[in-house]
């Protein structure tokens, strides 16, 4: 049997141990979870990390395939998953490969469908693209006459005046204006990022997520189980060494009174 | 990484892949669709413009607005074909409809995109549409008989088999032309 003393001490140093290893953690939670306990009157609710490695962080980062294209004094935007008229968003369509405008609607063109929307940013028809043989839509683009052209491989597709059906062109054409990506203003380009990451992340949500560990992702939450464990450990520790101690106390006072 | 893992990862990816597969199902394209409808020879494609009463007459059977301003439509001695999204939970549920003069002779889940509900897909339901016409109310004169957990989606095939038929009924179709 181990002697009680030695039995103290190991209890003693293994709460030493645990002792000094989370009293970083447990400020470092007394700070988080006091400010989270005022976190409405800190208004932290209401702040927005702007910071773009923590937005990347939690997935939030600028669209990878932001494009811009310029048509007729505005501005369609494509964000990979989403198209903007102006800033504003219309709909979800994949990557954009090119824009016009055509009979008071615009085109807007994706690699497999074709958006017409309202000078409004209405959309009018969504057209899948799919005329028999075609590939996927490489570009988009006007001829001098104003009919829309889609570039599919070697192809070239003519659309009708209402955008209802597509010509694949027998002869040559004469130089389509293709449509390009363009760099847009400043602020065109922030409104469509701030759309994207939509309301963003707060103050206080990522707070609550650094007091929880769940910023880290699964390992995170696993090492603040282990903490919580060690704090755990300290209580118990502690409350017997106390309990060892006031003994030790009345056992010597006893001792001292014979 | 050891081989027993990679093993593990391996087998991991292919009983997910029939999952990641299932999560949006193209039954028939759309092109496809209007040739069946037409038997490889479609008319030109024709145009219906949302708005005004129809437009107000599809917010009300959809309980929402269409999520376009023009839809097109095939039409063939009072027949029409028409391809009509609608959203089941989330994501829209593309559907083609043939209607031969005042019923429904087809409906047929086009695209699918939802991850559960993909029973409506099955003829086993969608056959429950052939001959439903509208009642004097504008209502589908037939129950559809529901699927369990695909409530949703049952209701958007009933809404746009209902949108359909009034379409029909509001172009000059009907009358053959």
């Amino acid at each position: 049997m181990v002697p009680k003393s030695k039995r103290t001490s190991v209890t003693r140093r293994w709460h030493r141990f645990f002792g000094a290893g989370s009293a970083i953690f447990v400020v470092f939670l007394v700070v988080t979870g006091l400010l989270l306990n005022h976190s409405h009157s800190l208004t932290l609710d209401q702040k927005r990390v702007s910071n773009p490695l923590l937005l990347a962080w939690y997935g939030l980062g600028s669209p990878e395939k932001l494009k811009h294209f310029a048509v007729a004094s505005n501005w369609l935007s494509f964000t990979g998953t989403r198209v903007y008229l102006n800033g504003s968003a219309v709909t979800n369509v994949a990557e954009g490969v090119g824009a016009v405008s055509s009979g008071g609607m615009f085109i807007a063109a994706s690699g497999a469908e074709l958006l017409l929307l309202d000078k409004a940013g209405n959309l009018v028809e969504r057209q899948p693209w799919g005329p028999p043989g075609a590939g996927p839509i490489d570009a988009l683009g006007q001829l001098e006459n104003g009919v829309v052209v889609v570039r599919s491989g070697e192809q070239l597709w003519l659309a009708d005046a209402e955008m209802l059906t597509w010509q694949l062109s027998d002869g040559p054409v004469n130089s389509p204006s293709w449509s390009f990506p363009g760099t847009a203003p400043d602020a065109l380009r922030q409104a469509v990022i701030e759309q994207y990451r939509g309301h963003g992340l707060s103050l206080e949500r990522m707070l609550l997520d650094i007091h929880s560990g769940r910023i880290f992702g699964t390992a995170g939450v696993i090492i603040y189980d282990l903490f919580a464990l060690a704090l755990g450990f300290l209580a118990i520790s502690g409350l017997i060494l106390w309990l060892r101690g006031r003994r030790n106390v009345r056992r010597n006072g006893r001792f001292k009174e014979q | 990484m050891s081989l027993k893992l990679k093993k593990i990862l391996v087998g991991l990816s292919c009983l997910l892949l029939p999952l990641m597969a299932a999560a949006s199902s193209v039954y028939e394209t759309q092109a496809e669709f209007v040739e069946r409808a037409f038997s490889g020879s479609p008319p030109e494609p024709r145009v219906v413009w949302l708005s005004g009463e129809r437009k107000l007459a599809v917010q009300q059977m959809l309980g929402h607005d269409y999520a376009a301003l023009r839809l097109r439509y095939w039409c063939q001695a009072q027949r029409s074909a028409w391809i009509l999204d609608e959203i089941g939970k989330e994501l829209p549920i593309t559907v083609g409809v043939i209607i031969n003069s005042d019923y429904i002779e087809s409906l047929r889940v086009l695209t699918y995109r939802e991850n559960r509900g993909g029973e409506v897909s099955t003829p086993a339901f969608t056959d429950q549409f052939y001959g439903v016409a509208l009642d004097d109310d504008g209502a589908l004169n037939a129950a559809i008989d529901g699927i369990s957990g695909a409530t949703l989606s049952v209701h958007a095939l009933t809404r746009l088999a209902n949108m359909a038929l009034f379409l029909h009924s509001d172009t000059e179709c009907k009358i053959g032309t």
